[in-house]
């Protein structure tokens, strides 16, 4: 045995044999460190230590020599019989340590995926533990915000405590004014009573001892009369005359004497000066508490926030988003509904005030997310998470924006708080686009309510009242419409003059709140009717995006409806029916014929919005709405609606050249009139919104999503399924069915039924002021439009001016309605009809919000706003741009190593400040140039340290700035600060999630979340800015959904994401969730075909640049991946050498990769 | 210096536990690597009856490499110098790593048992040792009894 065991021992480690290799000479030896410690590198020689004979090594080293199977096997058997435990080393094999280069047993460190030795292991357990440090102290920093809240939260307690009392104390002292004067004046009656009593009766006895006399004196009279009248008693003659007289004067006493009194007739009656029942109600109704004390709901809200902040910060235990949980906690509390719907009905709670609402709408939606996602996993929490940030961002916005006048500063706060903590992320409500609406509606409604108190104080008490009811937007718009239609006009006006955006808001939230209603007949028949609508819808937001397909498909028709036979629609039914008639009639044809008067009234209602502010005009668009009153609380109801009405309007104005389309504005004169007839209607009319606003609230919202955000692919799933309901729209839409192509839902009817129209409109969107209002609809347009000529102008501008054009239409609404007449704006409104505009618009806005960047484009605020300057120059030409982008604008560099110069530049991105970023990927650094190509700064070096890297391939740069680079080599993500210092690093070797296997493209969204290329992992991974993981999604092999090898990616503003999946040749399209959507391109050389396609892009129109790397060209395509154009050949002349190229659009700036 | 590897503890161990009949190696407490041997004098050898003390260093990449050995006990053989060093092939180029401390202690004291003047170290005793083979018979018996005997 012992033998036998001598056998399995190598003779020089004397060690049993691991691996054992036969050498030529027959005898065995471990492979390693036995073996490989003989070799002769030089003479590359293995001397045998048994017999010496020597042996060449194999090409492959000393594991080239063939195992010794037998030798094995004996060991194996050997193991068995012995019952041996397995060398704990068995079966591992000597590495270099990763970290150290040691030769020696590597065990994989959690830390660095890489496998190290035992000394390197546990420097990085320090790491690790020093980093753990870090982040706890990290989170001791956090804990003092939530001591600073508990802090807030104490005060509010005893804040609120003390304006119970103070309320109570004011209702005891009400009653005691209301018993004492009731009191007294009972008093008082009594009194009055008793003195008419007595001197009733004293009268009466009067009377009555008078008759009795006089009865006896009478009846004595006649006694004496009948006794002495006869012939027994001598008369004189002039006796008898007086005693004639006496009786005769008698006789006419008696015939007379009349006692008026009859019956009694005196009575004393007591009389209510009020009705006694209204007086109960009044007394029973004498007060009521209205909670609207700002300084209350914040503090509720921040009461309520902490312990929710702290539940939801456990599922994933982020400090920042904690905040937003706060807020979001604190709507939840509010509401105890758990969805929109729930919300919509449910906003139970005395007006609240506007931060009440605005609290509730969030909560409402978080709650709604929350439950619907949060059973999820991590990956999808996490989304909910991003969602309700975004919902509260988007909430945020809106309320700022309506309340910047009151509270800005609060939420900018916070906001800013939050940016801090999370960085990028903190904004990110982008992909839950559906469900902010809601919110926005609340605070519509909240705003509506409170403007409606301050103008009507005296209407503000049955609006009050009503509001517990789940509608109170309604009831607020019906209290306004009955009472003072003028005064909530006068206060919309006065809100847009006040702040366009605030007017913008209040449009945006009208609309909600109209939509939230029930009833939403008018939007969802719309949508129903009109498939098309629901293209529009899905990008613009569902209604007005619905208004707006309609518009546009049918524009001219609309404006022949609406406006010529306006009546038809409207006429046919008060504003139920307008409502609809509007997105319908738009849709249809000929709507029901009807009255014309009511649709004027409608235009004339829109077309004083309109003059009121370009918002307004954007309200005017859902005419239904309102009546004037109805017009504010509509035009509430959708901004969007209205924008995209206005954009319907202007663009069937413009386009069909509808000279009706002015008169409608023009008619607008007689608001009073058109109010009576909305209020007549108004019922009709409110159901008709509600109904309308249905469809909005079935998105959750629609109008919130395309006001807010434009998330548009959640808005777009929810209209894809109005689409089948709206079998109408289909034959208006066609023609613009083609834009929505983008959606890639909706089948792209390429041309658009009216080319000229388009073209007329993109010129007149040319022109600068409109553009610039209509920046949204003529981004829709772009991006809908299927052919490429025309989104280029229009895009572009709208693009650009899509974040602007709110603002400025905000601040000159009237230049809509200039517009509009001029036709100049129909492209806009067109653009607004296709609704396409609205999201990006929306999503600029939203993220203008929370950065606080009026400009904020996603990417680049500032370059943003440069484009928008830029466009607006250059606006009349924006067709020819993007054909000529493919003229080369300037080359960089060349190989090198300086500065300026490249090594396989890989990734490049564009900074916010217009610098270009480029991943020198083999010279390990990180070059920043200007916008004119010149050098400004470079960072990184090679190794795999922090802020080193190694064959580094994707750089992103997020809204603040940050550099993101995907460090290659070193598999992980590096994150540096504006200055290029580094700031953190996540992820490292391996195939689990938060690993990479060479990550490629990075890049960001507009919530700063970061996608990853995992390229030999065959996925995108998705993180949070501050590297948390958050999702992934692709998977091995070439079905859809599927890829091989992505190399680059590309988030649009519509969150769409475009990653190049260059094995399978092809460009595949996802939303944020990881759902593929489409995918275009296959193998080939011919256009729209790649080879190995690399670099891709997107620009704000959605225009995708793909850098097809085996046909060494740039390729161009639609929204919707149809081919547009392709430039570029083999060759180093013209810069195009290396065609991981891209393109800025918003700069016009091609860059090279 | 790095741990001891594996097989320096094997072969220590073995050394300990089977001890080689006329050698004794035991390591030094202060360095693992180094061991102080003693060799037995060959039976039928001039050397017989003697008892050579010897030190064994094992260099680092032992045992890629030879150990370091050394007589320490003077010693007359043509193969081992004045110093102690000796004069074997296993020693320097015919190293194999599939030798051991063990074994190379048994050549040494094969060594001993047949001198080989014909690849001498020490020159003056090889070239007795080739003309006079008695005479150098002789003198490494007395200095065997004079250096290696007294204990």
């Amino acid at each position: 045995m012992e033998q036998f065991e001598s056998l399995l021992t190598c003779c020089v480690c004397l060690d049993r044999y691991r691996n054992p290799k036969l050498l030529p000479c027959q005898h065995s030896f471990c492979m390693e460190p036995c073996m490989d410690g003989l070799v002769d590198y030089v003479r590359r020689q293995v001397k045998c230590p048994e017999c010496r004979a020597e042996h060449r090594i194999p090409y492959q080293g000393v594991q080239g020599f063939p195992t010794n199977v037998t030798l094995q096997r004996f060991l194996e058997l050997h193991a068995q019989i012995a019952g041996e435990l397995p060398d704990p080393t068995a079966g591992q094999v000597m590495e270099r340590c990763n970290v150290c280069s040691e030769k020696a047993y590597c065990a994989p460190c959690a830390h660095c995926e890489k496998k190290v030795c035992e000394d390197c292991k546990s420097a990085h357990m320090e790491v690790l533990r020093r980093e753990i440090t870090r982040i706890n102290n990290q989170i001791r920093r956090g804990v003092n915000r939530l001591q600073d809240i508990l802090v807030i939260v104490e005060r509010n307690t005893s804040n609120l405590q003390t304006n119970c009392g103070a309320v109570a104390g004011e209702v005891d002292e009400i009653h005691k004014r209301l018993s004492k004067a009731l009191k007294d004046r009972t008093d008082f009656l009594r009194n009055e009573i008793d003195r008419y009593l007595a001197t009733e009766l004293r009268n009466l006895t009067h009377l009555k001892d008078n008759l009795e006399l006089e009865l006896s004196n009478i009846q004595s009279n006649c006694d004496l009369a009948d006794k002495y009248m006869n012939d027994d008693v001598e008369w004189e003659d002039t006796e008898l005359v007086d005693t004639k007289e006496i009786f005769l004067k008698t006789v006419e006493f008696l015939r007379n004497f009349d006692y008026e009194g009859g019956d009694y007739n005196r009575r004393i009656r007591f009389i209510m000066t009020h009705d006694p029942n209204q007086l109960v109600m009044h007394v029973a109704s004498y007060g009521e508490l209205n909670i609207s004390n700002p300084a209350h709901s914040s503090s509720y809200a921040t009461s309520l926030q902490p312990s929710q902040g702290l539940t939801r910060s456990k599922s994933d235990h982020r400090l920042a988003t904690q905040f937003r949980q706060q807020e979001e906690t604190k709507s939840y509390y509010d509401n105890d509904e758990p969805i929109l719907g729930g919300r919509k009905f449910g906003e139970r709670r005395p007006p609240p005030p506007e931060r009440h609402t605005r609290d509730y709408g969030v909560t409402d939606d978080y709650s709604g997310y929350e439950s619907e996602h949060r059973p999820s996993r991590r990956f999808r929490s996490r989304f909910v998470r991003s969602h309700q940030q975004d919902n509260d961002s988007d909430t945020e916005q809106a309320t700022r924006s309506v309340k910047s006048e009151h509270k800005e500063k609060e939420k900018e706060k916070v906001t800013d708080t939050e940016d801090v903590t999370r960085g990028p992320l903190s904004v990110q409500p982008t992909h839950q686009p559906p469900r902010r609406p809601p919110p926005a509606r609340q605070q519509s409604e909240d705003d509506e309510i409170t403007r409606l108190k301050r103008q009507n104080k005296g209407a503000a008490t049955s609006q009050e009242p009503d509001r517990p009811a789940p509608r109170a937007a309604e009831e607020e718009r019906s209290s306004i419409t009955r009472k003072p239609p003028t005064p909530a006009r006068e206060a919309s006006s006065d809100g847009e003059s006040d702040e366009s955006l605030g007017t913008l808001q209040r449009n945006q939230r009208k609309s909600a709140a109209t939509a939230p209603k029930p009833v939403n007949t008018t939007r969802r028949p719309s949508a129903t009717e009109t498939p098309t609508a629901h293209r529009v819808a899905a990008r613009a937001a569902s209604t007005e995006s619905s208004a707006s397909t309609e518009s546009s498909g049918s524009a001219v028709k609309h404006t022949g409806n609406e406006r010529t036979t306006p009546a038809t629609t409207n006429g046919t039914v008060g504003g139920a029916q307008r409502v609809q008639s509007r997105f319908v009639g738009s849709q249809r044809p000929t709507p029901a014929p009807a009255p014309a008067e009511p649709a004027q009234e409608d235009s004339d209602t829109s077309s004083e919005e309109e003059t009121d502010s370009s918002e307004e005009s954007e309200e005017e668009p859902a005419p239904q709405r309102k009546p004037e009153s109805q017009a504010m609380a509509r035009s509430d109801i959708g901004p969007l609606l209205a924008r995209s009405n206005n954009a319907r309007n202007d663009a069937q104005d413009n386009k069909t050249k509808d000279p009706p389309a002015q008169p409608r504005y023009r008619t607008r004169p007689q608001p009073a009139e058109e109010e009576t007839p909305r209020y007549g209607s108004s019922s009709s009319s409110y159901s008709n919104r509600y109904g309308s606003k249905p469809k909005d609230e079935e998105p959750t919202s629609s109008l919130d999503d395309d006001s807010k955000y434009p998330t548009a692919r959640s808005r777009y799933l929810a209209l894809k399924e109005r689409r089948n309901r709206l079998a109408r729209s289909k034959s208006s839409h066609s023609g613009f069915g083609a834009a929505e192509d983008d959606d890639q839902d909706e089948p792209v009817s390429p041309t658009t039924a009216s080319p000229s129209a388009y073209l007329a409109a993109r010129y007149g969107s040319g022109t600068g002021g409109s553009e610039l209002s209509r920046s949204r609809s003529s981004h829709a347009l772009k991006s809908r439009e299927s052919s490429p000529e025309r989104p280029v102008a229009g895009e572009k501008d709208g693009a650009a001016l899509s974040s602007w054009a709110r603002y400025l239409k905000s601040k000159y609404g009237s230049r809509g309605k200039d517009r509009d007449t001029s036709g100049s704006s129909s492209s806009a409104s067109r653009r607004l009809s296709l609704g396409l505009p609205l999201r990006s618009a929306n999503e600029l806005a939203s993220s203008d919000d929370d950065s606080k960047n009026a400009a904020g484009s996603p990417i680049s605020p500032t370059a943003a706003t440069a484009a928008v300057a830029g466009f607006a120059a250059a606006g009349s030409s924006p067709r020819s741009q993007y054909l000529q982008k493919r003229r080369l604008q300037f080359s960089l560099g060349s190989r090198g190593s300086e500065p300026g110069y490249f090594t396989w530049p890989r990734g490049i991105a564009v900074g916010p400040d217009n610098t270009m970023v480029v991943a020198d990927s083999s010279n390990h650094r990180v070059q920043v140039f200007d916008s004119n190509g010149i050098f400004v700064k470079e960072f990184g070096q090679y190794g795999s340290a922090e802020g080193e890297f190694d064959c580094l391939a994707g750089v992103a740069v997020n809204r603040i700035g940050q550099y993101i680079i995907a460090d290659r080599y070193n598999h992980r993500i590096q994150v540096f600060d504006p200055a290029g210092r580094f700031l953190r690093s996540f992820g490292s070797q391996g195939t689990g999630d938060g690993k990479f296997n060479y990550p490629w493209g990075i890049t960001t969204d507009a919530l700063g979340f970061i996608y990853v290329c995992d390229k030999e992992n065959h996925r995108v991974q998705v993180f949070q800015s501050d590297g948390t993981f958050v999702g992934k999604f692709g998977s091995f092999g070439s079905k859809l959904g599927q890829l091989e090898h992505p190399h680059y990616i590309a988030v649009s503003n519509t969150n769409r994401v475009l990653v190049s999946d260059s094995n399978n040749h092809r460009i595949q399209v996802f939303d944020v969730n990881g759902r593929v959507l489409s995918s275009f391109g296959e193998e080939g050389s011919e256009d729209g075909q790649f080879k190995f396609p690399r670099g891709v892009a997107v620009d704000d129109q959605g225009y995708i640049v793909v850098a097809d790397s085996g046909n060494n060209r740039i390729q161009i395509f639609h929204p919707d991946g149809g081919f547009l154009r392709a430039f570029g050949s083999w060759g180093s002349s013209d810069g195009y050498k290396f065609f991981e190229v891209i393109y800025n659009f918003k700069h016009t700036d091609p860059i090279l990769r | 210096m790095a741990a001891l590897p594996r097989r320096i503890i094997k072969e220590t161990q073995r050394l300990m536990q089977e001890p080689v009949p006329g050698i004794s190696a035991v390591p030094s407490e202060t360095n693992a690597r180094y061991f102080h041997v003693l060799v037995t004098g060959p039976e039928d050898s001039p050397f017989e009856g003697g008892l050579f003390k010897l030190e064994l260093f094992l260099p680092e990449d032992y045992p890629m490499s030879a150990p370091k050995v050394r007589f320490i006990t003077k010693i007359y053989h043509p193969n081992i110098d004045r110093l102690g060093r000796i004069c074997l092939d296993i020693l320097k180029d015919k190293w194999s790593p599939a030798l051991q401390i063990r074994t190379v202690l048994l050549s040494i004291q094969a060594l001993l048992s047949a001198p080989n003047p014909d690849d001498p170290l020490a020159n003056d005793v090889a070239e007795l040792w080739k003309v006079n083979e008695s005479e150098a018979i002789r003198n490494a018996k007395e200095w065997t009894r004079r250096y290696a005997m007294l204990n």
